[in-house]
């Protein structure tokens, strides 16, 4: 039965409250006062358990930002603070809500009251908290980095509603105890604690009786025993009876000033070094039941002070004031006290300390470090009541029969009456009547669905958190796929990559214009799902400009959100490369895959991570090349006549097969005229037709190919066939998808601008004009023809390329002699790529000149063979 | 406003109607004196200020142009004085420079000097005799006011013939300013020649109390005498004769500096600080009787300013407290609190034989610390006493005017209060000065074990008063034994000696110092009242130590000489009283708390007599 109490659920609010915005505070007699942190208030009793009166604050300019309560029997002042938008500083307003109250009581249904300007008597800038002593209403601001307490008069009368200022005290923020930046949002989400503290017995009447506002003394109000009230804040304050101020700033600081001492000021008491949530006084003694003997202060992160007055030694002589300090498991987010416990809500559990077994009076005085490990020890072992999302607390009452019963504010705005067992320790031996038991299982049922609802909650974020989990392992599982095939194996081909991305790059006609597109398709080779989050990252760039100084060359980026990508599955997407010219090939496509951690985390929880630089994880795929080639629009008579023959294509529908032939037409009608006049560019490179058998023969055998052509010719159609329809650097052409077979070893083609190239495969013999002391060799040349300088470059470099893959490909056996070749062949397409690019540069300015160099029409014939 | 009436508001125009409705919403504000919310005339001002910015951004936001500029200056003029009002004065300054600046672009001077002094110069010239003059002539005002409330006084010193032709030029422009109420003019927020009244008046007086501070009163005195032909608030006519009294005192002339305070007086009555000074002055002539009614009249005064003075707080511009932030005049300025001064009242009362007078007002004053209505006031100057000193020094003065029982309450609650933080033992290190500024304990247990006591002694002369000698002895008793806990450590460089206290130079007003009065008092004391019990022995004994502890006490030394005559030994006793009369009274009066006073130590003897005792002794 230990530590189990009933939770009585009195009523609902339709809100969910934060801890520093929800107040409950209890007021006059049966009334409890309940903030909800808008603007709304609500006055409850206790007693008939039922709303009497809401109060919606109406005013026109002003928002309400936080209300704190006051109350005194006599004159039952009401304050809040509200937002004023006026001049867009904070104020405090204080409404006298004095008549409203009365006119409530009366009533019998709820009243609604609406708090209009009139009502405000204090604008206070930047006001956090409030007390009311007697008939001073002290005002605690945060104001250009300092605190200020300010003591205002209340009118005596209620006709007149000015509130004189008395006087004010300032005291300067230290900074380093709260990190800098964040100090100015705490400074102000977390308010100052403000409690009032007498000297002596509640009953002991005051020197000058003039006022009956002592008569009872609320929530903020302490009587400390007097020695310790002597200790700590001097005889002069005891001497005058003065009550004394006491202030727990969110800084750590907490700091007193006697009311009513002259020439007192804000005085520095203890450091608790995290923000104080609460301060107050407990521990009374049965022979001494007027006043506490302890003055308990509890910070924000669970440290605690207990201020209590320590007997001297034999040497010393006089008492002192003790300071202890502890540590409670967890954060404390609200916090109270009886005459011997102190009970605080962690946010998931409301425990309970029992303040007397702390270590003894007389024992203090012996050893310091034992007593702190005994405080520390009872520190430790709080006891839990099992009552979930408690927020604020108002002060505990005791009931006809004993019971403490406590009054909490749940963070789904849920106000809860608790009752604490009635002595935890001896229940057990006493025997219950059978209505007590009734009683007993009511209290256990709803204790038991108060864990239900606990563990549901926990439940749930159990739930969500694991899915994070479970979501974030997906992530780095195919992080390290990915990465580890770069880092591992550089030289692995596009092809290992699990996941990986193959493009086509095909022509097509839209809206009287031709254009590029690329049709990039990802592929899921890997075994696991790419789910919501990931985003297929595409950046397009010309080859060449990427590396120049300029880098303003454009490159373009194309993103593709992924919803849930299973193992095996294809993403197809499509994006333009050129429109109609303007782009310059060959093109670097960079694949990638990016992860952004904002679609599992949530916004708020990411600003936790202040390590991230940023919320991406970006994965390279592979890099895609598209060049010349893939460029080219072909219109090779043989590849139409091929076209119009083998109807049995569907694929090709009926308007595309008339643009080509209306195309092919108007383009050979040009052809003619160029041929006669404009043909003057060429460049050739010779590839060995012995390499070409060794590696495109395994190529050609699956390419149904009629074998009467001669051995040549076939390998001349099988090299041109090869280098059209295969995959070059991971980009297909359109038109192997028209399975076009090229019949003759010429081609003809348009390039992305329009220029006429000519592609022409043959046999050559190049032994006459290399070294004599090897044998002829046969090769195979391939000859681009073009009036365009950089159509002829870009396609020389294109074919280039394919032929050092087409080198890199040769059997093994052959690798020992080849490798000189593979590396002539790099240098001639180092080459090929800087002299394309300096010449084109060159021709621009130098073309009205008509170098000579290229005034004779061929310029480069590279030699491609065994030297 | 008139939007019906000119069709298409030029920006002009727009600009002056903002400018002028915000002046008049201000106006308004001001004459209605909506201060009913404390707190609320600063956020007020922080507004208006923020208001006159933004439209001043909202003009600056297009280049410069001729049409503007008159606009421009006054719309400046008017986020200025909100600046200044708020004490943002570098703000102010800059704000003021900057477009200062930027407004003369179009004049073709677009070097401007970086000197404040040579900036307003080229500024003047530049603009000539233009139509700008006249702003510029306003903003340079400000400047001053800026120079004023910083404490620049060498700046104006430096451009004090701009300043004076300024008054000319105003003189002149001021009909213009005021000539039409056309919404075409921009309004100022502060009229200028008020403005340049209060400058010029505030100037004299911060510059008469800077003289004044480095000594050279005469010089201070004539400027101060030239400032009275001006015209100004009453406060400030107050300042000048107060200011004027000063120097006066200072030279040498007390009579005429209270003339110059009454006449401050006259001027302005809510000018307590002249009363303070003439209080200060009277003390320095010794008149007590003028003291003490000078102390009830700044009493009354004070109590009666504190009671309206809130209510009349107003929204005020450039208030003239503003503009005189000086150190040597506030200081002069500065009052001590209503308590301090009833403090001060009662104990000058009591000290110069007007002890009922004492009690009533010693009375008075632990009622107000008592009343709920008292709150803590900020720290002020003149520190009010502990409070359990206030005790012991109304009960000493109840005990004077022979009301022991009323004593005896107010000794019973210190020593309650410091029952429980009595030390066992207590090590008093010796230290050649207690410096003033440092800072006081909450509970300093030398000076707990002082209070206790001196309550105890004060106890043991209530019941001696009472003749009830047995329970004097009780209390006096209690007193040594508090009194000889305290240990003496001199530290004397190197190391440490426990030395006893009769070995110490002792000074007065130390913690030391009172011990030994306290010892002094209570050995003597309990002296008396063993002889009243015919307890010679004892008696001889403690009044010996007595006077051996403090040989100024008198009363210890006759009683010491009676008690050695009843003992027979007359010569000694004759020798005892010689010596005590030849003791120089160089009166420690000041210096001791009004507790510690001898003329309470119980039954006199009559000198006369003893006199003739010892003449008798002599002829025999």
């Amino acid at each position: 039965m230990e530590g189990r109490c009933a939770v009585e659920i009195w009523t609902e609010f339709g809100f969910s409250g934060t801890p520093f915005t929800t107040k409950l505070k209890t007021g006059l007699g049966t009334d409890v006062f309940l903030c909800t942190g808008s603007d709304e208030v609500y006055v409850f009793n206790t007693e008939e358990r039922k709303f009497t009166a809401r109060m919606a604050f109406t005013v026109s300019t002003y928002h309400l930002c936080c209300p704190g309560i006051n109350f005194e029997s006599t004159f039952s002042v009401f304050t809040v603070i509200v937002l004023v938008h006026e001049w867009s500083v904070i104020h405090c307003y204080t409404a006298n809500m004095t008549l409203h109250l009365s006119r409530i009581q009366s009533s019998s249904s709820p009243a609604e009251l609406k708090i209009s300007s009139e009502c405000l008597v204090v604008g206070e800038e930047g006001a956090l908290s409030l007390l009311l002593i007697g008939s001073v209403l002290l005002i605690l601001s945060y104001r250009d980095a300092s605190w200020l307490l300010s003591l205002y008069k209340t009118p005596k009368e209620t006709q007149s509603s000015i509130y004189k200022k008395l006087s004010s005290f300032s005291l300067p923020l230290v900074s380093g105890v709260v990190n800098g930046d964040s100090k100015l949002k705490t400074g102000v989400r977390r308010r100052p604690v403000l409690i009032c503290v007498h000297s002596g017995h509640t009953t002991s009447p005051p020197l000058s009786s003039t006022s009956s506002a002592e008569a009872t003394l609320t929530a903020s109000h302490f009587h400390l025993e007097p020695v310790l009230f002597k200790l700590l804040f001097g005889i002069d304050t005891a001497l005058i009876n003065s009550p004394v101020v006491l202030c727990g700033l969110p800084d750590g600081r907490l700091c007193f000033l006697p009311l009513r001492l002259p020439g007192s000021q804000l005085r520095f008491l203890h450091n608790l070094e995290q923000p104080i949530v609460f301060v107050g006084a407990s521990v009374t003694m049965e022979t001494d039941p007027g006043h506490a003997q302890c003055l308990v202060v509890v910070g924000e992160l669970g440290r605690v002070v207990l201020i209590r007055k320590n007997k001297g030694g034999p040497e010393a002589g006089c008492s002192a004031a003790g300071f202890t300090d502890g540590c409670l498991p967890g954060p404390v987010v609200c916090s109270c006290v009886d005459k011997k416990h102190l009970y605080y809500s962690t946010g998931s559990d409301l425990l309970v300390l029992d303040l007397t077994k702390g270590p003894s009076e007389s024992e203090v005085q012996e050893r310091d470090e034992e007593t702190s490990l005994k405080l520390a020890a009872a520190l430790q072992s709080p006891t839990s009541l099992n009552v979930c999302r408690i927020i604020d607390l108002a002060e505990p009452t005791h009931s006809t029969t004993g019971e403490i019963q406590l009054l909490g504010l749940s963070v789904r705005g849920q106000l809860q009456r608790i009752t604490l067992p009635l002595g935890r320790e001896d229940a057990r031996l006493s025997e219950l009547p059978s209505t007590q038991m009734g009683r007993n299982v009511k209290d256990l049922l709803s204790a038991i669905g108060d864990v239900c609802e606990r563990a549901s909650v926990l439940k749930t974020s159990i739930k969500s958190k694991n899915q994070i989990l479970r979501h974030l392992n997906q992530v780095l599982n195919i992080s390290f796929l990915l990465t580890a095939s770069t880092n591992n194996e550089e030289h692995l081909s596009v092809q290992e990559k699990p996941i990986r991305c193959h493009a086509m790059a095909r022509w097509s006609r839209l809206l009287q214009k031709d254009s590029l597109s690329l049709t990039c398709v990802l592929d899921n080779s890997s075994p696991y799902v790419l789910e919501q989050g990931w985003t297929l990252s595409i950046t397009v760039f010309p080859l060449s400009y990427s590396l120049s100084a300029g880098g303003e060359s454009s490159s373009t980026s194309f993103s593709f959100p992924l919803h849930n990508f299973h193992p095996g599955e294809t993403l197809e997407v499509s994006l333009p490369l050129a429109a109609g010219g303007g782009t310059s090939f060959p093109m670097t496509v960079n694949c990638s895959l990016i992860f952004s951690l904002k679609n599992v985390l949530g916004e708020e929880e990411l600003v936790g991570f202040t390590g991230l630089q940023s919320n991406c994880i970006s994965l390279p795929l592979n890099t895609l090349v598209v060049d010349w080639l893939h460029a080219l629009q072909v219109n090779s008579p043989t590849a139409s006549r091929k076209n119009t023959t083998s109807q049995s294509d569907v694929k090709t529908d009926a308007i595309r097969a008339f643009l080509r032939s209306h195309q092919i037409r108007y383009s050979a009608g040009g052809e003619s005229v160029i041929n006669q006049e404009k043909e003057q560019y060429s460049a050739s490179v010779w590839v060995s037709s012995e390499l070409l058998k060794d590696t495109l023969k395994l190529k050609s055998s699956d390419v149904d190919q009629p074998g009467s052509k001669s051995v040549h010719q076939s390998i001349c159609i099988c090299l041109l066939d090869w280098l059209f329809s295969e995959g070059h650097g991971g980009v297909k052409t359109g038109y192997q998808e028209d399975k076009f077979a090229l019949s003759s070893s010429v081609v003809c083609a348009q390039g992305p601008e329009g220029e006429t190239v000519k592609l022409t495969v043959k046999k050559a013999n190049v032994g006459e004009q290399s070294l004599a002391k090897e044998e002829p060799l046969a090769t195979v040349e391939v000859r681009v023809e073009s009036t365009s300088l950089a159509a002829v470059c870009g396609l020389h470099h294109a074919v280039l390329s394919r032929v050092q893959t087409l080198l890199q490909r040769a059997p093994e056996r052959a690798a020992c002699t080849k490798r000189v070749q593979n590396l002539g062949l790099r240098q001639a397409l180092q080459r090929a790529e800087v002299s394309s690019e300096h010449l084109l540069n060159q021709t621009k300015t130098e073309r009205t000149r008509k170098s000579p160099l290229f005034s004779n029409g061929s310029f480069s014939n590279t030699v491609l063979n065994k030297e | 406003m008139s939007n019906k009436t000119c069709q298409p508001i030029s920006l002009l125009g727009k600009w002056v109607q903002e400018n002028n409705e915000l002046v008049n919403k201000w106006k308004l504000q001001e004459i209605g004196g909506n201060t009913s919310i404390p707190g609320q005339n600063q956020t007020c001002l922080r507004g208006w200020s923020s208001e006159f910015n933004k439209l001043l951004r909202k003009i600056q936001g297009v280049p410069p142009l001729a049409d503007h500029t008159q606009l421009e200056l006054s719309v400046l003029y008017n986020a200025c004085v909100c600046a200044i009002s708020q004490s943002q004065f570098t703000e102010a300054e800059l704000l003021l420079l900057q477009s200062t600046e930027r407004a003369l672009q179009m004049t073709g001077n677009n070097t401007l000097a970086s000197d404040p002094n040579v900036f307003w110069r080229e500024v003047l010239k530049s603009v000539g005799n233009t139509a700008l003059n006249v702003c510029i002539v306003h903003l340079l005002c400000l400047q001053w006011a800026i120079w004023l409330a910083t404490c620049q006084l060498n700046m104006i010193n430096d451009s004090q013939m701009d300043l004076s032709s300024l008054f000319e030029t105003l003189g002149d422009g001021l009909g213009n300013n005021r000539r039409s109420e056309s919404s075409e003019i921009p309004l100022l927020l502060m009229d200028t020649r008020k403005l340049v009244e209060l400058l010029q008046i505030c100037t004299l007086i911060a510059q008469g109390a800077e003289r004044l501070s480095e000594g050279q009163s005469s010089e201070a005195l004539t400027g101060l005498q030239a400032a009275l032909s001006l015209a100004a608030p009453r406060n400030l006519i107050a300042y000048i004769h107060l200011l004027s009294g000063s120097c006066l005192a200072q030279m040498g002339r007390p009579q005429m500096a209270l003339q110059c305070y009454r006449n401050a007086l006259e001027t302005d009555s809510q000018c307590v600080c002249a009363l303070y000074q003439s209080m200060l002055i009277y003390r320095l002539l010794g008149n007590t009787q003028a003291e003490i009614e000078a102390l009830r009249l700044l009493h009354s005064t004070l109590i009666l300013t504190s009671a309206t003075e809130s209510a009349l707080s107003s929204v005020q511009l450039l208030s003239p407290s503003l503009l005189l932030p000086s150190q040597s005049l506030s200081s002069l300025l500065s009052v001590p609190s209503a308590l301090s001064v009833l403090h001060e009242l009662a104990m000058r009362c009591v000290l110069h034989g007007r002890v009922s007078e004492g009690v009533e007002h010693y009375l008075d004053l632990l009622a107000t610390l008592h009343s709920e209505d008292q709150h803590g006031v900020k720290a002020e100057v003149p520190l009010l006493p502990r409070l359990p000193e206030l005790y012991l020094e109304a009960g000493a003065a109840l005990l004077m005017s022979r009301l022991p029982a009323d004593c005896m309450v107010l000794c019973d609650e210190v020593i309650s209060k410091t029952l429980e933080l009595l030390p066992e033992k207590l090590i008093l290190e010796h230290q050649e000065e207690r410096g003033e500024s440092e800072t006081r304990d909450v509970n300093d247990s030398v000076a707990v074990l002082l209070w206790a006591g001196a309550a105890y002694l004060l106890q043991g002369q209530c019941y001696a008063h009472l003749k009830d000698w047995k329970q004097a002895v009780t209390h006096y008793t209690r007193c040594i034994n508090l009194v000889v806990k305290v240990c003496f450590k001199k530290r004397v460089t190197g190391f440490q000696s426990q030395i006893s206290s009769a070995d110490m130079v002792v000074k007065n007003g130390t913690d030391l110092c009172i011990l030994k009065k306290l010892k002094g008092l209570s050995l003597a004391g309990r002296g008396i009242s063993f002889t009243q019990t015919d307890k010679l022995k004892e008696a001889l004994r403690d009044l010996q130590l007595s006077v051996q502890t403090s040989p100024e006490c008198v009363g210890a030394g006759l009683w010491c000489g009676e008690v050695l005559w009843r003992l027979g030994r007359r010569q000694e006793a004759a020798a005892c009283w010689e010596k005590t009369w030849s003791f120089n009274k160089e009166s420690s009066f000041e210096v001791l708390p009004l507790y510690l006073q001898e003329a309470l130590s119980g039954p006199l003897l009559d000198t006369m007599e003893l006199r003739q005792r010892v003449q008798g002794l002599g002829l025999t």
